[in-house]
């Protein structure tokens, strides 16, 4: 077992360290990814929403521009 | 569904995944593959979300055929669309764990190939939707095009089984083996994904309908 640890140089336990750090950070841009594609995703019905309100009130507008010039005729 | 019941769920969904992520982050690193090996619990819930949602549209694709009514037109289109999210952020999280383990970004394997294909197919389905504008033409054809998307979602699921893959074989159904704790994270991950799927579904469903209504409306106050 000593024998075994003896024989790790400087140059193992950087590599080793550098890949810990890899994969960290691998895992932290598959995270940020799924993430961000969800989030962009519920943003773009969000926005989808507005527009709805904004379609319904346009409407509402046209409707009763529509029975105003109906009454007057 | 009630109001009270979707936003609960949603909220119980991203609660259950906030908590997991902290969870999983506390489990130890896998042996072979390390820390990287954790996308795995994000990873396969979000295609499992996706494969739910994709069947769903198969279903209400097939019974807008058989019905011709509309609400079954706006849950294919709802489900597709958040199948279509789900299979982006799948392959995403897929990529990024294959360029740490693999060393490369992506491969033309069975099972990359044929899931890219399945996300181009779903992707196709939302373009037509666009490109016709008669209503119960695109609802139609969107209808049929959608149960042939749907040929390619079979041969995503078995390609691993069925050729040899650089994907690996599945974990559960497979060979592999997982600790009771990190199936719990896994299970929890899975049914909270399938429920935030479920949320977006049933909201999207509702915006669409809206959405042929305000047609309908638009339509009658013009030909008045």
């Amino acid at each position: 077992m000593y024998l075994l640890l003896a024989q790790i140089t400087q140059d193992d336990l950087q590599r080793e360290a550098l890949r810990l750090q890899h994969d960290y950070q691998f895992l932290t841009y598959g995270l940020i990814a799924a993430w961000v594609i969800l989030a962009v995703y519920v943003m773009t019905m969000i926005g989808r929403q507005k527009k709805l309100k904004r379609e319904i009130e346009s409407l509402r507008v046209m409707v009763d521009e529509k029975q105003a010039s109906g009454s007057t005729r | 569904m009630r109001d009270n019941i979707v936003y609960g769920l949603g909220i119980a969904a991203a609660a259950v995944l906030a908590w997991n992520t902290y969870a999983i982050a506390g489990l130890p690193d896998e042996v072979n593959q390390g820390a990287v090996f954790k996308i795995i619990f994000f990873h396969v819930p979000m295609w499992a979300a996706a494969g739910v949602a994709v069947s769903v549209a198969l279903i209400a694709s097939a019974l807008f055929l058989i019905t011709r009514n509309f609400a079954f037109d706006a849950a294919a289109v709802a489900s597709t669309e958040v199948g279509v999210c789900f299979l982006s952020a799948g392959l995403a999280t897929g990529s990024i764990w294959g360029r740490q383990i693999w060393g490369i970004w992506w491969t033309w394997d069975a099972r990359l190939t044929s899931a890219l294909l399945c996300w181009i197919l779903y992707a196709g389905y939302l373009m037509l939707r666009r490109a016709v504008e008669e209503p119960t033409q695109r609802a139609t054809f969107a209808a049929i095009f959608n149960i042939f998307a749907f040929l390619d979602v079979p041969i995503v699921f078995f390609s691993i089984k069925w050729w040899r893959t650089q994907h690996p074989q599945p974990v559960f159904w497979g060979n592999g083996s997982f600790p009771k704790d990190w199936t719990q994270h896994f299970l929890y991950n899975m049914a909270a994904m399938v429920a935030l799927g479920v949320v977006m579904t049933v909201l999207r469903f509702r915006q669409e309908e809206v959405q042929r209504e305000i047609d309908a409306v638009r339509r009658t106050v013009h030909a008045f």
